[in-house]
């Protein structure tokens, strides 16, 4: 009578382990789940917010642009009949000041989740350029290519975290829209029709970036409390980072530099 | 104990007696055991015994025969006269062949005074050498040593050496000295031999004459073979006489399995060649032996000797040609296989050629098979094949299947690829790192590539069948188009009078009751098509219709007229009654274009399309070659008829010609009872099950049995199938005493109860293994028809049958050819199953149906198509593929011949697949053993005075070359009788074309072209008439001018040749306008 009571004692909490173990199996959410489906983590006070500001240089001697030779495509060349066309590769203005910089937090934010913008972030293809060169926008935000020349082009973004895709786009063919799921600076963009155009996507999982323009200045707002890793990406001069620590509702202001190459690079 | 007195049996019993018994029992025995090791198990021996005598004897009967031949020879004034000659050549040049010899003599006396000497002293020179090179360069040391080489140089020997006049000279020579000496004795010696052999040669020739006269007037063999031959004879060992081959590749594991092992020359010592060469031929009357006396000496006959040249029986035995168990040599019986469960009995005489198929079973024609190959043509031609599988025949319809099945599963591949690759794509989107998300995506990449690599798969196998559509085809006609060709009563009167309405068609006759006669008529009109309907058309010109009959080539392939008057070929259909059951319209449409179809036939759907599943996508109801793709998925279709009937290309207005006189073809009193069961749709189920019970499908393309398997045995190795599993049934004990089905007649070979019994009973008449079976269902009934065969028939298909067996032998000794024989074996696939040899003679000694009508006698062979036994070394292969795929070189002007447009018998059109193009292409330059690919040589450019006199002497009335071969002019072009020299530069190959015009009847016997237009001067062919001006002083090779000629051939330049104005002559070659 005994054998029996204990086997059945055994039985049931075997099976009871059983069930624990399968039931821990389904129910369990994996931890490490992305965060792009999952709900904001903690909501953002936006009494207590603060920025960072600057402005990024270039030290060093810069070799002026190339032209581009467009001859290749008579309506584009045309359109620049007044300025010959320069490479983009490289913008300073007054004072050194950089253009086309990237400049965002790299770390600090943790797995907040932000509204991804309405709006699309828009590149034009005008007289065989783009413009900008350099775009930025967020993981799941349309991105709007458009194609005002007389000539067919084709969209090439060659990423490495995402997918690649390669669209061609007639003269008076509707806008492209595209989007990207994952972060990553940056996404060098193509045509291969004309190979002299370039451009570059920078893709963020929040809002906090800009591209600087001519005057080289930068303003990242809404940041809460935190210390935060700030990056600034050139497409050929590479990043530079900085650590700063904000306060609530406190306006920092960092500069970034970056070191031309020798002349004749 | 008291003693008894009974016997003691030790003392009282004898066994004597038994003991003698049992001694003389045992004496028996042994005497029985020395007859069967002497005589009983040993046959061969008093067989060997008796052949060395008997052969002895005839040796030293032919011995003096042939020495007296020998004589005769020897003592006939030709030979006298020869052998004089080489007496006389040899007396010219005995003083210089003495001379030489005693030169020769001379100088290697000299040589072998000198040779010590010499070698010591370039010993010396070369090691001091030696040793100065190993110094370094410029030191004191190479300095010192290069001083000892010169005094090498200049040390001086003593020598005698032997002169010219037998006397001695002493000589003190240095080095230099000696070295000069040596090699120019040296360099004289080789001289000599070479004087020698130039001396000997006006001899040696004429010695060569003389034996290859001796050869030619001596018969048989020589006094000299023939005693060795005796001697050979007299001193035979009687012993077993095996021929043991191994397989090359044998492992321990087989070891006794495969190889050749053949003892037959132990009793037929006639066909050892060591024994009997194979010069001599040896009968039992040779040998002085009653007809019927068991002697199994003679050799192979005369007409093997071709055959045994490629079969050497050292390699290949007796036994794999002739069938038998090469292993036993205990009785005739055993040796010749000849017992119930040997598989490979010994081939009687009449299916000989079966040994043949054994190795040659991928071969549609076998030379020296005339028998053979005939049998495989029944195999195929009759229908056979529609029941049953033979590996190598026509297997399109299990090709199409699988490539159907191929194509659904990858397609069901790509679906579940499309359905994961959005998966995989969304994966990386959300993967917690960079990392898994690049795997993601690349694997979504790859699944895309595969997705393409799987689109690139199906459209390969799309255009696989494409091809297998144009290469498949049914051995009777279509069947869903019955109900718009045929006259319905006919239908059931055909089913059952087969043979009767038509004693020559390949159609079998099946054994029907009245009630299933009723119900497959019934199903075959009912599940045929009804539309869309045929145009109409006007009555034709039935006399024109019957010229067109007789001379555009109709008759290679069909017949017309019955009985004693029937003429043309057997390979399609007798057209004698065609009247009585055939639809005008329908035959108009048949005549103009025997592939068009009314319906194409989706293999996908499996159903024919119509006019709406093309206007559902908003297109047209065009279903052709060029448009083969269902609208529905994509797919090939079925668009043309399964028949093997070319597009003759006649205009419609021919066409109803044709046919309208087609129809006048019928019997007066011709009258068919009204069917009107056949509209009785409670009769097509039960139709369509007899219909699929019966294999209709195999022969017949059929509405919804497209699909349907053969029903037959497979009978790739029928001829060694196991006695057992061949059902005898209950004639089994009549086989076995030989009497025939009949119940009566004595089998001529007693017992056929044997593979080739099995068969030939079989064809003769399938139904006799039902004889007395009671079947309830008639559906249990054995299903083969009776064919429609005559008994030479027979054998030929028993011979093939009787050949296709389980390989015995090695598989190296399957002929296989990997070489140029490979595209020969190919080719005869498509040969035959097109019937070109109706046409064309394809090899030598071959006629052609056309050449054998007597309209095509005499005079009229000028009309035959082209000899086609050079073709591969005439044309040009890729302008042999082109032509081919359209033999009217046009695509607008296709009523006529694209070469011979002068001709009124026409090449076809057969829309070959690529792949049987290619194989013809190849066949042709393998037959001619061309080299492959051909690259058209470069012809050396004309000079313009070359150009000049090739001008003058194509228009000079000596050559008459303009006054035949076409020019494009169509009023020239109407008496033209051979083919536009435009042509040559794309068509021929210049070789063979130097070859053609010094000698065309070598080439095509019977030619119109004349022979003798050039002779031979020197190395040159010279044009045998009065030549131009121009020629004087030419020293080029006038065949080869005209040649290239030719080959540079403009239009413009044949507009001046003919004087014509440019806008007669406009088209040229391509689209030469000949006039209808």
């Amino acid at each position: 009578m005994k054998a029996r009571h204990l086997f059945v004692v055994v039985m049931t909490v075997a099976l009871a382990f059983t069930m624990v173990s399968c039931g821990s199996k389904e129910s369990a959410p994996p931890a490490s789940a992305p965060a792009a489906n999952a709900p904001a983590a903690s909501p953002i006070d936006m009494a207590t917010v603060g920025s960072v500001g600057g402005g990024v240089t270039v030290d060093g001697t810069v070799a002026p642009p190339r032209k581009i030779n467009m001859a290749a495509e008579p309506s584009c060349a045309a359109a620049h009949a007044g300025a010959p066309p320069v490479n983009q590769e490289v913008v300073v203005g007054d004072n050194k000041a950089l253009a086309n910089v990237v400049v965002y937090v790299k770390e600090g934010i943790g797995d907040r989740a932000f509204d991804i913008p309405k709006a699309p972030v828009a590149i034009d293809q005008k007289g065989c350029m783009y413009e900008p060169h350099v775009v930025a926008l967020m993981a799941g935000q349309n991105l709007e290519v458009r194609n005002d020349d007389k000539t067919t082009h084709n969209i090439h973004p060659v990423p490495t975290n995402n997918q690649e895709w390669n669209k061609s786009q007639a003269p008076g063919a509707p806008a492209i829209e595209e989007k990207f799921a994952r972060p990553e600076v940056s996404i060098p963009v193509k045509c291969n029709v004309h190979p002299w155009m370039k451009a570059y996507i920078a893709v963020f999982k929040h809002p906090y970036y800009t591209v600087t323009t001519k005057d080289g200045k930068f303003n990242l707002k809404d940041l809460p409390p935190g210390t935060y890793t700030i990056e600034a990406w050139h497409e050929k001069f590479g990043t530079t980072s900085q650590q700063i620590t904000i306060g609530a509702k406190e306006t920092k202001s960092i500069n970034f530099v970056f070191k031309a190459a020798p002349a004749g690079d | 104990m008291p003693e008894t007195h009974s016997d003691d049996p030790i003392q009282s019993r004898s066994l004597a007696g038994a003991l003698l018994i049992s001694a003389f029992l045992l004496l028996l025995t042994v005497a029985w055991s020395f007859y069967d090791e002497f005589f009983g198990l040993r046959p061969w021996r008093s067989y060997q015994r008796e052949f060395a005598s008997v052969y002895a004897k005839y040796l030293q009967k032919q011995i003096p025969i042939q020495g007296k031949r020998e004589e005769e020879i020897r003592n006939s004034p030709e030979y006298k006269k020869l052998a004089d000659q080489v007496k006389a050549a040899a007396d010219v040049s005995k003083p210089k062949l003495q001379a030489i010899d005693t030169e020769t003599t001379y100088i290697a006396a000299r040589l072998a005074a000198l040779q010590d000497t010499f070698t010591t002293a370039r010993g010396k020179v070369t090691a001091a050498i030696y040793d100065a090179e190993i110094q370094p360069q410029g030191s004191n040391a190479r300095k010192s040593r290069l001083k000892d080489v010169d005094e090498a140089k200049a040390e001086t020997y003593s020598l005698e050496l032997p002169t010219r006049d037998g006397k001695i000279e002493a000589v003190k020579w240095n080095f230099a000295k000696l070295d000069g000496e040596f090699n120019a004795l040296k360099a004289r010696q080789a001289a000599l031999v070479a004087e020698r052999g130039e001396a000997l040669r006006p001899a040696k020739e004429l010695q060569e004459q003389v034996d290859a006269y001796f050869k030619e007037k001596m018969e048989g063999l020589t006094r000299q073979q023939l005693s060795g031959l005796l001697n050979a004879a007299e001193h035979m060992n009687v012993d077993i006489r095996q021929i043991n081959v191994n397989p090359a590749n044998q492992s321990i594991n087989n070891f006794g399995s495969g190889g050749l092992v053949d003892r037959c020359q132990s009793c037929h010592v006639g066909a050892d060649p060591k024994l009997v060469p194979p010069a001599m031929v040896l009968t039992k009357v040779d040998l002085a032996l009653d007809k019927n006396k068991d002697a199994p000496y003679a050799s192979h006959p005369a007409s093997a000797a071709e055959l045994l040249k490629i079969h050497d029986t050292a390699r290949f035995g007796c036994s794999p040609c002739h069938g038998g168990n090469g292993r036993a040599i205990d009785s005739v019986e055993r040796g010749h296989g000849r017992y119930e469960h040997w598989l490979w009995p010994l081939h009687y005489k009449e299916n000989y050629e079966a040994g043949c198929q054994t190795c040659h079973n991928a071969d549609m024609v076998t030379e020296h098979a005339p028998v053979l190959n005939r049998g495989k043509q029944l195999f195929r031609q009759k229908g056979c094949i529609g029941c049953h599988k033979f590996e190598g025949f026509d297997d399109e319809p299990e090709r199409l299947l699988a490539a159907r099945q191929q194509i659904r599963q990858l397609e069901g591949q790509k679906r579940d690829d499309e359905i994961e690759i959005p998966r995989l794509q969304k994966a990386g989107d959300n993967a917690p790192d960079n990392a898994i998300a690049q795997k993601s995506y690349a694997q979504a990449t790859n699944l895309t590539v595969t997705v393409s690599n799987i689109d690139a798969q199906v459209e390969q196998i799309d255009q696989r069948t494409n091809s297998l559509f144009r290469e498949i085809k049914k051995v009777g006609p279509d069947l869903k188009e019955m109900r718009m060709k045929i006259r319905k009563e006919w239908i059931p009167y055909w089913l059952q009078h087969t043979h009767e309405f038509r004693p020559t068609t390949k159609m079998p006759q099946f054994r029907l009751t009245g009630d299933q006669v009723k119900a497959v008529a019934a199903f075959i009109w009912q599940s045929a098509e009804t539309g869309p309907a045929l145009k109409t058309n006007a009555p034709g010109n039935a006399a024109h219709g019957k010229e067109l009959f007789e001379t555009r080539g109709c008759l290679a392939c069909h017949s017309m007229g019955e009985g004693a008057n029937l003429a043309g070929g057997d390979f399609a259909a007798n057209l004698s009654r065609v009247g009585e059951k055939d639809n005008y319209d329908y035959l108009v449409r048949w005549i103009h274009n025997p592939r068009e179809r009314t319906r194409p036939y989706c293999p996908f759907e499996k159903r024919d399309l119509g006019p709406e599943d093309y206007a559902k996508h908003g297109l047209p109801f065009v279903f052709d070659l060029e448009h083969s793709g269902c609208p529905n998925d994509g797919h090939e279709l079925q668009v043309q008829q399964p028949t093997v009937m070319p597009n003759l290309r006649l205009t419609v207005d021919d066409a109803r010609d044709v046919a309208s006189w087609l129809l006048t073809q019928k019997h007066a009193n011709a009258k068919y009872e009204s069917a009107e069961f056949m509209d009785d749709p409670k009769l097509k189920a039960q139709g369509l099950a007899l219909v699929k019970n019966f294999g209709c499908a195999g022969c017949h393309e059929i509405a919804g049995l497209e699909d349907e398997g053969r029903i037959g045995t497979e009978l790739t190795t029928e001829g060694s199938k196991p006695i057992e599993r061949l059902d005898f049934a209950l004639l089994t004990e009549d086989a076995k005493r030989g009497v025939l089905p009949d119940g009566k007649t004595k089998s001529p070979r007693d017992s056929w109860y044997d593979q080739k019994g099995f068969f030939e009973q079989k064809l003769a008449n399938p139904a006799i293994y039902d004889q007395g079976k009671i079947k309830e269902n008639p559906l249990d009934k054995l299903r083969m028809p009776k064919p429609n065969v005559t008994p030479d028939d027979i054998t030929a298909l028993v011979t093939f049958l009787l050949g296709s067996v389980d390989q015995q032998l090695p598989p190296e000794y399957t002929y296989k050819p990997g070489d140029q024989r490979k595209d020969i074996q190919e080719g005869w696939w498509v040969v035959t199953k097109y019937n070109c040899m109706g046409c064309h003679e394809i090899h030598v000694g071959q006629k052609s149906m056309l050449e054998t009508l007597p309209k095509y006698q005499g005079d009229n062979k000028i009309n035959l198509p082209p000899i086609l036994i050079s073709e591969g070394a005439r044309v040009d292969p890729n302008w042999l593929a082109h032509f081919l795929a359209n033999p009217a070189q046009s695509t607008t002007d296709t009523n006529r011949n694209g070469v011979r447009s002068y001709l009124q018998v026409r090449m076809p059109t057969f829309s070959f697949s690529d792949g049987e193009i290619q194989k013809i292409v190849r066949f042709f330059a393998a037959m001619s053993s061309q080299a492959q690919p051909y690259l058209p040589p470069k012809l050396t450019p004309l000079t313009d005075a070359e150009r000049g006199m090739a001008r003058a002497l194509f228009t000079s009335t000596a050559a008459p070359c303009l006054k035949c071969h076409m020019t494009g002019d169509p009023g020239h072009d109407k008496n033209a009788t051979a083919p536009n020299f435009l042509l040559a530069r794309e068509r021929l190959k210049p070789a063979w074309t130097a070859r053609w015009i010094t000698d065309p009847a070598k080439i095509a016997p019977g030619t119109a072209m004349p022979s003798g237009l050039f002779h031979r001067e020197g190395n040159r062919w010279i044009f045998s008439g009065p030549l131009p001006p121009s020629f004087h002083g030419y020293a080029g090779d006038h065949a080869d001018l005209l040649v290239r000629y030719m080959f540079q051939l403009t239009p413009e330049e044949q507009r001046s040749l003919t004087g014509r104005s440019s806008a007669a002559a406009s088209g040229g070659a391509g689209s030469a306008g000949a006039s209808h």
